[in-house]
């Protein structure tokens, strides 16, 4: 292992080192992830462009009705951020559950997103929550909707070049709420085996307004399940409901058998999670109404 | 490859070390800066015994490149509490038996001090100290001592504020 280190004030600098550096050099975050892949000779990358002397990159904040996270905003921030207690808990809740607090306190969302696990924890809630991740290379910036940025294990639609800046998704109506639950071996330190998260808003006569369901490590991307939420669409938010909802989203999923688990148990815990994470969601609306 | 010169702030003293720029904040700090108090072991941010301060919290020294550190403040077991001054931690630990192979314990002792400094004035409950130190591993499982001792702890510096 040997690679020198950039380290760039500016993202435009940033990008011109990627460019000039290419194809052996590597962003730097957190690098709780590049340096663990490093050790193991996954990637040897030369040089690396550390992010963390770029201004600006790091916050949550609200602009526009849109809620907009810095690349390089901690999990820790993500899960102590008091916007992300209520009715977006969702976030907080993938955050807590990304390794332990020392992970935690260093691992950034731009990090959990450009790595594109199948199994990444803050994925399903950002897919679900319409999420868009802004990019930045020597052509400017672009927009690009979440669900259409992943594109594989490990594989997005960033050139090597671009910057993942920062991403936004629209705030929710009052009554909506969110949920996100994770399925593990054990309770802590895990790669989840699947996760869940959901949306949830009712309308004035209490039927289901938006519903939305985004599924992780259930296939070579974290997913949403379209069939399952249109199922909910203008329905009463009950267990028959929500019961078929978690049918197919079990039925749409592409799970892989691996050490954590079989295909067939991934599918079974798809099934019992869709559910519980939309009773999360209508009981957290509930309580507030 | 040719070493670097980088100014470390530790445990209150500036260190002017030179190093590669591979090197991980664990690896200087047990090689050049001496400093073994910080230990080694997965190297893979799993079992967190080389768990050191940055900026007050709790951190992984084995995935953290050095050059990332500069300006930072860093605080190792070595500048947890003195001989004859210990930290509350460190009191309610020997207090409790709650050092066993004592490998962990540095560790155990950092990620509990940036917990409680994160959530100040408050006796955390068992489960909530549990998922405080889940990234510590203990292998000698002798977690109950710990989890009571952190509490024993926390209550000592509430009072004491």
């Amino acid at each position: 292992m040997a690679f020198q280190v950039h380290h760039p004030e500016s993202v435009e600098r940033a990008i011109g080192l990627a460019g000039e550096l290419a194809p052996d050099a590597s962003f730097l975050a957190g690098g709780t992830d590049l340096i663990i892949q490093i050790n193991r000779k996954r990637r040897a990358p030369r040089h690396l462009i550390a992010l963390g002397g770029i201004g600006g990159l790091a916050g949550i904040e609200w602009r526009d009705g849109e809620c907009v996270l810095g690349a390089l905003t901690t999990h820790k921030t993500i899960e102590r951020c008091a916007d992300f207690q209520g009715q977006l808990a969702a976030l907080a809740e993938a955050a807590r559950v990304v390794g332990g607090h020392q992970v935690r306190n260093i691992a950034t969302i731009g990090g959990n997103i450009v790595n594109a696990s199948p199994a990444a924890d803050l994925l399903p809630p950002l897919l679900a929550l319409d999420a868009a991740v802004e990019l930045a290379g020597p052509q400017g910036t672009r927009r690009v909707p979440i669900a259409q940025f992943l594109r594989g294990p490990g594989s997005t639609d960033r050139a090597d070049n671009e910057i993942l800046l920062r991403i936004a998704f629209p705030g929710l109506s009052d009554s909506g709420a969110t949920a996100f639950l994770k399925a593990g071996r054990r309770r802590a330190m895990e790669i989840s085996v699947v996760s869940v998260a959901a949306v949830l808003d009712l309308d004035a006569n209490r039927r289901c307004r938006t519903a939305r369901i985004a599924l992780g490590a259930v296939g070579p991307v974290a997913m949403r399940a379209p069939a399952a939420e249109r199922v909910l669409q203008g329905r009463e938010p009950a267990e028959a409901a929500f019961a078929e909802a978690g049918r197919l989203a079990a039925e749409a999923c592409a799970p892989i058998s691996d050490v954590r688990a079989s295909a067939e148990y991934r599918r079974m815990l798809i099934q019992a999670l869709v559910p519980r994470a939309l009773r999360h969601c209508l009981q957290r609306i509930e309580a507030r109404s | 490859m040719s070493k670097i010169p980088l100014p470390l702030q530790v445990n209150g003293d500036t260190h002017d070390v030179l190093i590669e720029p591979h090197w991980t904040l664990l690896h200087v700090l047990r090689g050049p800066l001496g400093l073994t108090g910080t230990k080694e072991n997965c190297l893979e941010a799993e079992c967190g015994v080389c768990t050191v301060l940055l900026d007050g919290k709790a951190v992984n020294s084995c995935v953290l490149l050095a050059v990332l550190c500069r300006g930072r403040d860093i605080r190792t077991i070595e500048g947890l509490g003195r001989p004859d001054q210990l930290h509350p931690l460190q009191q309610a630990f020997i207090e409790f038996g709650a050092a066993q192979c004592g490998y962990c314990t540095p560790g155990m002792l950092l990620a509990a001090k940036s917990y409680l400094d994160e959530h100040p004035n408050q006796v955390p409950e068992p489960d909530a100290v549990r998922e405080a130190i889940a990234g510590t591993l203990c292998r000698c499982t002798g977690y109950q001592k710990i989890v009571d001792a952190i509490r024993v702890a926390a209550a000592r510096m509430q009072e004491s504020v």
